[in-house]
């Protein structure tokens, strides 16, 4: 699995730089790939509708709010994914950022982009298992009005402290920091775009991109 | 120690759990309370099956995961070991306390503080004791350091049997990096009573595993594989039981003596074990090592060790020490490591210094950033004791003496945290001048250690290099000490090689010629300065001419092409003339640096920096802000300003001036906040505009803060914050720093953080970026 330079170049502000930029995150990219593994989870539940929520009960979990609502009204099935780095990543950028602060930040970029990009192969791999059904957007803890409480709750149900190393704090930050959850729902109808775009997403009033006539790209 | 450890173990806990109608979503151990009959059902099943030995359902019994669930650790605690004891009674078999992963990680990985750890460890283990547990049992670790909390505090707190697993994956190592052979080391060395792997792998993986292990250690090794891995679709996992027995044949042949499952593993999985028999493996010799969680440096042939951390003649590092700027320390630490070093000397001595705050500080920081394992050298027990507590892995100790008093504190100390230890040749009778009188303290000191536990080959030898210029006969007697404790001993020793040099003209040809002389003696493991190329050319040649470096393998791929002693770092060319504005804003820290040097020759420092460093580094700001560079070069101009502050400030120090000090603030991410990296970029520019600035870290408290800003008085503090959930640790902070009698300016930034938020929680400025930090930090200190 290969490192999205020209995202992560995006991520640091930087789309479409050469020389010395480009140079730095390709490196960083080399740096991560020769050292890293990144490292995905998911599993397939049954969903139900609840009052206002949606629930998997073979997880003991409950997805409450739009979202949830929009996004998995025609799927009988949901699948809860988490992506990592792992730990690997952190401890290689806190040695950079002793080295070399410029390095780091094109290293954490490269990380975030990696990331989506593992996420990507996720869900190619979930298609591969389900061939017959159609993939909803992907989304998170955090998007919308999806609570990011449920980080915890995902990280349990798939037991990925135990299968991935991932673990999620007392904020429901994730660490390893270049971590992800996720649900990918899964229905036998075509699926639009549901979630892509500033029109579904919570930052819409103050995103410094739109500020700036730009797009953050998700 | 009078008790068998039991060979044939249970399987999983929560598979059965599971099958056994438990709920979605229920917290496992609080079955020991709501449905004890659930849990005592799994246990006896096992028993049935020939398990000789039950794990409590306690894995997750501690007081983090239990928070929320109204029960009490020791509630949870004894439950289950009640529930297990009866059960294993019926059998003769034990009952073992059971404990997990705390669920969070810590420092520095994640911000849970180490002894915080030992806390929560040790609330567990005194319960898990009260209720009768025969064995402790410590499994599914994938940190070093939080599985060396747990075992601490079961061995602080309990007198009971410990085994301890980890959890390694396919690469081989924990998700944290550590790998098997540190894990051995470091945990026989604790006092572990058997050690291993359980989950994440089937049998069949787990063997190159299982063997790292055995030859890393002379404890009994056990091995609890995974029914191979779980189905996303079904759940169900892929090894049946007997496959599962089958490939369990290799695990014994590769070592492991005590048995079990993991994951995906029910009753009929330990009767086909128990149906078994089993090859036994036979014990390798293991040799001597020191390590850390990802490396671990077996004492086998030549071992650099690095002695730059050491403030003895060094005024920037004792400036360093005495600012509590372990920045310092840390690029020191790269620099050997990246320069050939295997293990790093490290002495924070000096006066003014606290060494029993600083060192453990100096050893985190510095395990933050580099795998090396470390020699933690100091005359301070105290300071010892608690360096060696944060340590993680197997550290060494520089030194214990023949003096009655050193060896009285020192060798408990080696003993209980399980490292090697430095032997000085000398006693009360100061340094012996003949080879036979420190091959004597040298004996006794091997004696006095393995009398207190250590093993013969943690214990290396020092016999002491005096320097030739005054004390010259004295040079031949410590080459034959050498010699006699190599050959008489069997030890591995230590020296300090560069001491011999002292006062003459061209000091490296005389520490040259001693330190090949000294390997030719018998010396191992030389004490040098590694970023001095000459040294570490003759330790690859020594190493070549000693068939170490196998097939001249190493010693060829030195000189094969250019070294660049800087690595990645800078490989940018610069132009044979070129101004100090032009190498910052390029970013070529060499360059600015050597060309400080030469300016300082002829101008003033101040006039430096205000007339060449702050106007190159505002260009490189105002062409970011208009998007001509981006974060990247910004911050390599940064870099590049720093190594001319340090030239800067090494030629204050000469002539006694204090830095340069354009003002003092406070950065912190907030609490419950782990993701730093903005706030560290911020830093970084900050200080290279001249500005002293502390950073308190990730995840800070607001007591931490408004401690800080109330004792130093700091006129400025920045805090950070990346998600809408710690928007509120930053109100309170702010608010809480308002409070005080006489306010800092306090500025906010971080991803979700805008310009209304922080005039509505009371900031005083919004940073956008690290452009409108400095601007605004300008602004506060008038400059």
């Amino acid at each position: 699995m290969r490192v999205p330079v020209e995202e992560a170049l995006r991520y640091l502000g930087a789309a479409g730089a050469g020389g010395e930029t480009r140079q730095m995150a390709e490196e960083a990219a080399a740096l991560l790939e020769s050292r890293l593994r990144p490292r995905f989870l998911w599993r397939a539940f049954r969903t139900e509708r609840g009052d206002g929520e949606i629930l998997l009960p073979e997880a003991g979990i409950r997805l409450p709010g739009r979202l949830a609502e929009n996004m998995l009204e025609q799927c009988e099935t949901a699948v809860l994914a988490v992506c990592t780095l792992g730990a690997g990543f952190d401890r290689l950028e806190q040695e950079w950022e002793a080295r070399d602060m410029a390095r780091a930040a094109v290293m954490d970029a490269c990380g975030s982009a990696w990331t989506e990009a593992v996420c990507d192969a996720a869900e190619e791999e979930i298609s591969r298992r389900f061939p017959d059904l159609y993939r909803t957007d992907r989304f998170s803890p955090g998007y919308g009005d999806l609570p990011l409480s449920l980080q915890a709750d995902f990280l349990w149900a798939l037991d990925a402290e135990r299968r991935l190393g991932v673990t999620a704090n007392e904020s429901f930050l994730l660490l390893p920091c270049k971590s992800v959850t996720a649900v990918i729902g899964l229905s036998d109808r075509p699926q639009g775009a549901k979630i892509r775009g500033c029109g579904f997403c919570g930052l819409r009033e103050d995103c410094a991109y739109r500020r700036g006539g730009k797009f953050c790209g998700i | 120690m009078g008790f068998k450890l039991p060979t044939l173990l249970d399987g999983a806990m929560g598979t059965m759990l599971q099958a056994g109608g438990m709920k979605p979503g229920t917290i496992p151990e609080t079955l020991n309370i709501t449905d004890p009959e659930k849990v005592a059902a799994v246990h006896r099943a096992y028993l049935q099956a020939g398990s000789r030995a039950v794990y409590a359902n306690t894995f997750g019994a501690n007081g983090l995961k239990l928070k929320h669930t109204g029960y009490t650790v020791r509630e949870v605690v004894s439950a289950g070991i009640r529930i297990a004891r009866e059960c294993a009674a019926e059998t003769g078999a034990l009952a073992a306390l059971d404990a997990g992963p705390l669920g969070v990680m810590v420092e520095p990985l994640g911000s849970l503080p180490f002894e915080d750890a030992v806390e929560l460890y040790r609330e567990v283990m005194r319960a898990g004791k009260d209720a009768g547990a025969d064995l402790v049992v410590i499994e599914t670790m994938s940190d070093l350091t939080e599985t060396r909390a747990a075992l601490l505090a079961a061995k602080e707190e309990t007198d009971l049997p410990v085994m301890v697993t980890m959890s390694f994956d396919e690469t081989g190592r924990t998700f944290t990096g550590c790998t098997p052979a540190s894990m051995a080391r470091t945990l026989e060395g604790l006092g572990a009573d058997a050690v291993g792997v359980n989950c994440s792998l089937g049998p069949a993986e787990m063997v190159p595993i299982v063997q790292e292990i055995r030859r890393n250690t002379r404890l009994p090794v056990i091995a609890k594989p995974n029914a191979g891995l779980p189905d996303p679709v079904t759940g169900k996992y892929g090894v049946d039981a007997e496959a599962f027995a089958r490939a369990m044949e290799a695990l014994a042949a590769a070592g492991a003596e005590i048995l079990g499952g993991c994951c995906g593993t029910d009753p009929s999985f330990i009767r086909a074990l128990a149906g078994r028999e089993y090859p036994a493996a036979g014990r390798p010799e293991i040799g001597g090592a020191v390590c850390t969680g990802p490396v671990c440096v077996r004492t086998d042939g030549i071992r650099v060790i690095g002695e730059r951390i050491n403030p003895t003649g060094k005024k920037r590092m004792q400036q360093a020490l005495l600012q509590e700027d372990l920045d310092y320390l840390v690029e020191m630490a790269i620099r050997q490591a990246d320069a050939g070093a295997d293990i790093l000397d490290v002495n924070v001595g000096y006066p003014g210094v606290d060494e029993v705050t600083m060192l453990p500080r100096a050893v985190r920081a510095i395990q933050a950033a580099v795998d090396l394992p470390l020699q933690l050298d100091t005359t301070d027990p105290a300071a010892l004791e608690a360096a060696l507590r944060v340590y993680s892995g197997k550290a060494a100790v520089n030194s214990v003496n023949g003096k009655e008093e050193s060896l009285r504190t020192v060798l408990p100390l080696v003993k209980k945290y399980g490292a090697a230890v430095v032997g000085l040749t000398l006693d009360e009778n100061g340094i012996p001048d003949t080879a036979e009188k420190r091959f004597a303290i040298a004996e006794k000191i091997l004696n006095r250690a393995l009398e207190a536990g250590i093993p013969r080959e943690d214990v290396w030898i020092d016999c002491l290099t005096l320097t030739v210029s005054a004390q010259q006969e004295q040079a031949a007697e410590t080459l034959k000490a050498v010699r006699l404790v190599t050959e008489r001993l069997g030890l591995k020793t230590v020296l300090g090689v560069s001491n011999i040099s002292f006062g003459l003209p061209n000091r490296l040809l005389v520490t040259e010629a001693f330190l090949c002389s000294a390997l030719e003696a018998g010396l191992t493991m030389p004490i040098v300065n590694p970023n001095q190329k000459e040294i570490m050319d003759m330790i690859a040649a020594r190493r070549a001419l000693s068939g170490e470096d196998a097939e001249c393998r190493a010693y060829v791929e030195r000189f094969a092409g250019e070294t660049n002693e800087n690595g990645a770092a800078e490989k940018k060319a610069a132009p044979a003339e070129m101004t100090l504005g032009e190498a910052i804003r390029r970013g070529l820290r060499k360059e600015a640096g050597r060309l400080t040097a030469e300016a300082l020759a002829t101008r003033k420092e101040m006039e430096l920096v205000e007339q060449e460093l702050i106007p190159a580094l505002e260009e490189t700001g105002e062409k970011y802000e208009q998007g001509k560079v981006f974060l990247p070069q910004l911050l390599s101009a940064a870099q590049a300003a720093q190594a001319a502050f340090e030239e800067i400030r090494g030629s204050l120090l000469k002539k006694g001036e204090k830095g340069t000090d354009r003002g003092r603030l406070i950065m912190a991410t907030v609490q419950g906040d782990i993701h730093d990296i903005g706030k560290n970029i911020v830093i970084t520019v900050l200080e290279n505009y001249g500005y002293r600035v502390k950073d308190l870290g990730k995840d800070v408290s607001p007591e931490t803060v408004v401690e800080e800003a109330r004792k130093t008085g700091v006129r400025l503090v920045g805090l950070s914050a990346l998600m809408t959930t710690t928007l509120p640790a930053m109100a309170e902070t702010v608010k809480r720093l308002k409070e005080l009698p006489d306010p800092p300016k306090v500025m906010v930034g971080g991803a979700v953080v805008t310009e209304e938020y922080a005039r509505s929680i009371g900031a005083d400025y919004y940073g956008k970026d690290v452009r409108d930090a400095v601007k605004i930090t300008g602004k506060v200190f008038g400059s």
